[in-house]
């Protein structure tokens, strides 16, 4: 094509997907160029071929085979619901609202109480068992910083003399640093059991100045069935180099998510650079 | 059957229920309707009463595994692998139920979770098989092909040409061209499905639709 118009624009007005102010610059130009509205009928017979795809349908018999196949794997399914499926439903979901504040309430005041009591007894404990998932979202997509994941299991570390540059580094490092990778205790625990990360789990590099550890940029990945491929990618590092208490996910393939899937050597994940990982397998 | 069929699609295959992505619901039935309907359905699931997931399988079956094959490919084995997919699709519904929403559609989220099962599957291919997305397909799952031999040959070319320009597009634009050209959703609904900007989904659409009509071209010289 000769005429510089824009084809992207040209494939949505196809279908009228364009915005208004859009469509109107397209429909202003088909007026005056032929070789754009030919352009565009091409693409219309295109998009008539591609519906008679439409007429492929799933025959009967394998979705009633499909149908028989999952129904006889949940048939062993516990009746019952688990404790903390029950509790997650209460808690968090559409059911009983009402009843779930009260239930919340309930529960807090007895962790409290409980808590105070083993606080009033007990010396403080320096390393904590965590038996709870540790990936909290303020909102379906914001994750909140993990408190205390320095004292989660280390699977490696590095020290670099000087600024390299790669994609979490951040372009603010002026001097010697250091790069260490955290993945939470459950995780691990479930990972070095059944060789596969659970639901949940997360997993923080943190690049700290060498000079002071103090962190210069904050990253995490957690394995959430509700992002692509699996994984959520988040990044607490600001702009000004401080270290948000939130992140969203990091929506953009190219930025994390491409490089994950395509070089980690085991479900986005790199073990091939954290021994204690790849030993857990 | 008859009545559920009619009501998942339109004449030509298409979705219905534009705006609220209830394509399963029954005639006359608003979205809420057919939200407190799933709801009731997956509190008795919830409840103990395993048995009345069979009801929400029925419901969604044939959407889950059609679009399921349209993703991954509409080839010889895109039958078997849609029929693992759906099957993956309803084991992890039944195992994550009681995390749904249930003043929400479930549409969107059994549609997220089918294409989440569909990457996995597409992903595991390239990984376990030689076989290159395009290959000829020999027999299909699929039905509905015409009586007349001659149209039907002709016709069959055409949709296995279309699947294999489909299968060079990547998976992103190949999931937006499918919710959008195929299944016939809206640019809003499929971003609600992919949870990702309009924007974001335009652009998938519009290079889709320029490599698809580039690599038909390219196959058939413009003849087609």
């Amino acid at each position: 094509m000769s005429c510089a118009f824009s084809r992207e624009l040209l494939a949505l007005h196809v279908e009228n997907d364009l915005l208004e102010s859009d469509a109107r610059i397209v429909t202003n130009h088909l007026l005056e160029c032929a070789e754009c509205l030919v352009f565009l009928e091409q693409l219309g017979s295109r998009q008539v071929q591609l519906k008679l795809l439409r007429r492929d349908i799933i025959h009967p018999s394998a979705i009633a085979s499909m149908r028989r196949e999952v129904l006889s794997q949940i048939e062993n399914a516990p009746k019952t619901l688990g404790w903390s499926v029950r509790l997650e439903r209460t808690l968090f979901m559409g059911f009983r609202r009402h009843a779930a504040v009260f239930t919340s309430l309930a529960i807090a005041v007895v962790v409290s109480a409980t808590l105070f009591a083993q606080m009033r007894q007990a010396p403080p404990q320096t390393t904590a068992k965590i038996t709870t998932p540790v990936a909290v979202f303020a909102e379906s997509d914001t994750l909140v910083r993990p408190d205390g994941y320095r004292e989660w299991i280390s699977a490696g570390s590095s020290i670099g003399p000087g600024v390299a540059s790669g994609p979490h580094i951040p372009v603010n490092a002026s001097s010697g640093i250091s790069r260490n990778v955290y993945i939470d205790r459950l995780a691990y625990r479930e990972f070095s059991q059944t060789g596969k990360f659970p639901e949940g789990a997360v997993l923080i590099l943190e690049t700290t100045r060498a000079a002071d550890n103090q962190p210069i940029a904050l990253e995490a990945s957690v394995k959430d069935n509700r992002f692509d491929g699996g994984w959520g990618f988040f990044n607490f590092t600001s702009a000004d180099g401080t270290i948000d208490a939130r992140a969203q996910s990091i929506l953009d393939k190219s930025s994390c998510r491409s490089c994950h899937e395509e070089r980690a050597k085991f479900d986005h994940v790199f073990i091939q650079f954290h021994p204690v990982l790849k030993t857990a397998t | 059957m008859k009545g559920k069929e009619l009501m998942e699609y339109g004449p030509d295959n298409s979705f219905l229920g534009r705006g609220a992505l209830s394509m399963t619901r029954m005639p006359g039935a608003t979205t809420s309707q057919e939200t407190e309907e799933v709801a009731r359905i997956v509190r008795l699931v919830l409840g103990g009463e395993t048995s009345s997931f069979e009801h929400l399988i029925a419901r969604y079956e044939r959407r889950v595994m059609t679009m399921a094959m349209r993703i991954l490919g509409g080839r010889n084995d895109a039958g078997d692998d849609a029929r693992d997919a759906a099957q993956e699709v309803f084991l992890r519904v039944f195992k994550y139920l009681h995390r749904l929403d249930l003043e929400k559609p479930i549409e969107p989220w059994l549609m997220r979770m089918t294409i989440n099962v569909c990457r996995d599957i597409g992903r595991k291919r390239r990984h376990h098989q030689s076989t290159p997305l395009e290959s000829a397909p020999t027999e299909s799952l699929a039905a509905g092909h015409p009586a007349d031999p001659f149209t039907g040959l002709a016709e069959e070319q055409q949709r296995q040409l279309l699947w294999k320009a489909l299968g060079s597009l990547s998976q992103n634009e190949r999931v937006a061209i499918v919710l959008r050209d195929v299944e016939g959703l809206s640019t809003a609904e499929v971003a609600a499905v992919l949870d990702a900007p309009e924007a974001t989904v335009r652009s998938r659409i519009s290079r889709g639709r320029l490599k698809l009509k580039e690599t038909i071209d390219r196959m058939t010289g413009g003849t087609l």
